[in-house]
């Protein structure tokens, strides 16, 4: 027998039990991805509490005819916008270190430079030739992913344990602050509106073209807050999609790498690059 | 409005909302009945709950803070976590990179060759600067 094959017949059962141990992470990754794009659309949705509370300031003027003295105190609405944006980044940065970390390329480490030197080596009388060094090169880079795939596996069971009771309560109060506060204020601001424009177009006094344009800007008025209203309820789909996704890797922590989670979270998936399709599209 | 929790003051600016437009619906429906006098100052009171309703609900974003402070801290400890468990992991590519230059070193030792025990010893002074 060959020295060739007697080192394939070796190395053949290593090679099997080391690919059986070596669990795939990618739809974890995948899943993370998915919800980083999903949860940065806060950055291009609507406006801010600030920009809301300077509008009706600045509307408040309106009613007064007055551009002189107009200064606007946002500075709670800043702060409103301020943990806003601090419970925003937590959620991401979450999902950024899960992403890191059931990433495949991760362990996919570089060993070409390891081939060729022992290709290309003279080590006296042992001559290796190409395929037995590439065989080599495999097993070592499986060895490798065996170790790190089960330190891996065992920390992201572990994260996604942890992490999932205050990544619930997070985005339940990222949903709090933007579709019951952000949205009550833009609901206040419609009915603000409605009061100020209605005098003007039942006003006899003015003209009926007058009165046509106070009524245009009234509803042009109306459907951007509508958009925004939308924007702000479709992220909010994103979120609880997101939430719902976590909770089937938090209910499946020990078997996260079977055929049915995968599936179910490539679902979600599908369902929230949906939705966040539906939100470009606005 | 210490006691109250973020969720509570925002349904109560749901509900002062829901009383507040009830106050419009009856002068933008009575309009015409009412007296101009009449007319303003329910305009102007409609005006002044809604500024209030409003500000109700920038109180329970920022009271937000106080519900999530605990959630916070623990993801953004788990974060920091999984950032060192990944500068950790990365490192092996390190000892994987130095592991061979170590190799080609012997190489050229066994080869006898003076250029490439130079050349080797080079690059890994290199990696391990």
């Amino acid at each position: 027998m060959s020295s060739s094959l007697k080192i394939k017949i070796l190395l053949l059962p290593c090679i099997t039990v080391l690919l059986a141990s070596c669990v795939n992470l990618k739809h974890v990754g995948k899943f993370s991805e998915t919800s980083i794009e999903g949860i940065e659309k806060y950055e291009t949705i609507s406006p801010g509490f600030s920009k809301v509370c300077l509008q009706d300031c600045q509307q408040t003027y309106i009613r007064k005819l007055q551009i002189h003295n107009t200064d606007c105190d946002c500075s709670q609405n800043q702060k409103a916008d301020s943990i806003t944006q601090v419970i925003y980044n937590a959620t991401k940065g979450y999902f950024y270190g899960l992403s890191h970390l059931s990433q495949n390329e991760l362990t996919n480490y570089k060993t070409d430079d390891f081939t060729e030197a022992l290709a290309t080596g003279d080590f006296g009388p042992i001559t290796l030739n190409e395929a037995d060094v590439k065989a080599y090169s495999d097993v070592s880079t499986l060895v490798l992913r065996a170790f790190t795939d089960g330190f891996r596996r065992k920390k992201i069971k572990e994260y996604v344990a942890q992490a999932h009771g205050p990544l619930l309560k997070l985005l339940h109060f990222l949903e709090l602050n933007l579709t019951g506060n952000l949205k009550g204020k833009l609901e206040v601001q419609k009915s603000s509106l409605k009061n100020f424009y209605f005098d003007f177009i039942r006003d006899k006094k003015l003209s009926v073209y007058e009165r046509t344009k106070f009524a245009e800007d009234y509803f042009q008025r109306i459907t951007e807050i509508d958009k925004q209203q939308n924007e702000l309820e479709t992220f909010i789909k994103i979120l609880r999609e997101v939430a719902e996704a976590h909770t089937l890797l938090y209910n499946n922590v020990s078997n996260m790498s079977t055929e049915e989670v995968k599936k179910e979270l490539a679902g979600y998936g599908r369902q929230m690059n949906k939705t966040i399709s539906s939100l470009r599209r606005m | 409005m210490a006691h109250l929790k973020s969720e509570q003051v925002k349904d109560l600016a749901d509900n002062l909302l829901r009383m507040t437009n009830g106050l419009g619906n009856y002068r933008y429906e009575n309009s015409e009945r009412l007296s101009e006098d009449e007319n303003q100052r329910i305009k102007e009171l409609h005006e002044k709950q809604l500024s209030h309703t409003t500000e109700l609900y920038t109180k329970s974003a920022v009271l937000v803070m106080d519900d999530v402070e605990t959630s916070l801290k623990q993801i953004d400890t788990i974060t920091l976590e999984t950032q060192e468990l990944y500068k950790n992991l990365t490192t092996v590519q390190t000892v994987l990179d130095r592991a061979t230059s170590v190799l080609t070193l012997a190489i050229a030792i066994i080869g006898l060759d003076p250029k490439g025990i130079t050349a080797s010893i080079k690059g890994l002074l290199a990696k391990t600067a």
